[in-house]
């Protein structure tokens, strides 16, 4: 697994931008409050059920997608919430177990009522995943060892 | 490895683009000419032929000059789930967030 497969980050990065016209604390709220958010997450004939959403870092947040003739899971985490500015979360929707979208939406207030909401949603690949994981694990050991190494040399 | 990554990059790049995605989606229903394929999305030959172009490099499409028109098909890397994937996750942020506009413009009075 060569380090080399790792690109710049932009090339797995999607951009959204919208402007809507309602001013930031209720853009901020349709995103964080259970109730509202129900009521846009899904699309027409969709029911949305919000089994967990823990609005703070850390928190796990799991959506369950009823269309007429499918039931879809997504959930993830909450990484940053920075009210009314910034969210960071992972995505995972059940079909690609293990495929994380890591989200970032920042609410920018245009002070004429209107706010803009910027999402930048960054992929990555099987491959990186398993190699960060590996790598993760090895400093892991690495460090295990070094504290192991240590008591041993502390033995009389 | 590396070429395996790369090719995912170039599909990432192909699949940003909403016309790109409806050209594969049209083409997965058969062959068609380039001018058929603009006509089909209401652009120029030009502009067709950059999209065309872009799918070709990521080895999504294929195109084969027969007599004087160019005729695609989907190419030898088909869509994977991965890349299938992204592409819809993509269509479903853009439907997610048309959706939060009309709901902020349905509850306009609400507390």
């Amino acid at each position: 697994m060569g380090r080399a497969t790792i690109t710049t980050p932009a090339e797995r990065e999607i951009h959204v931008e919208r402007v809507f016209d309602a001013p930031r604390d209720r853009v901020w709220k349709a995103f964080t409050d259970p109730e509202l958010i129900a009521r846009w997450w899904g699309g027409v004939g969709e029911k949305v059920v919000v089994e967990r959403m823990e609005v703070e870092s850390g928190g796990h947040w799991r959506f369950v997608v009823h269309g007429p003739d499918r039931t879809d899971g997504f959930e993830g985490r909450y990484r940053e919430v920075t009210p009314p500015e910034r969210i960071v979360q992972t995505f995972e929707w059940d079909g690609m177990p293990g495929h994380v979208v890591v989200e970032t939406a920042t609410f920018t207030d245009l002070g004429d009522g209107r706010t803009k909401v910027t999402t930048v949603s960054l992929f990555h690949t099987t491959e990186e995943r398993d190699g960060m994981l590996q790598s993760g694990m090895e400093e892991g050991l690495n460090s295990s060892y070094e504290a192991l190494d240590a008591l041993l040399a502390e033995q009389p | 490895m590396v070429q395996c990554s790369g090719g995912l990059d170039d599909s990432f790049h192909a699949l940003s683009d909403r016309t790109r995605r409806g050209i594969l989606e049209r083409l997965g229903r058969g062959e068609a000419s380039i001018s058929e394929l603009a006509e089909h999305f209401d652009m120029t030959l030009t502009g067709l032929k950059k999209h065309v172009s872009v799918l070709e490099q990521a080895g999504l499409v294929t195109t084969e000059k027969v007599g004087r028109t160019r005729i695609c098909r989907l190419g030898p890397r088909r869509l994977d789930d991965e890349t299938a994937w992204i592409a819809r996750y993509r269509d479903m942020l853009e439907a997610r967030l048309d959706r939060l506009g009309e709901f902020l413009e349905n509850t306009k009075g609400e507390r």
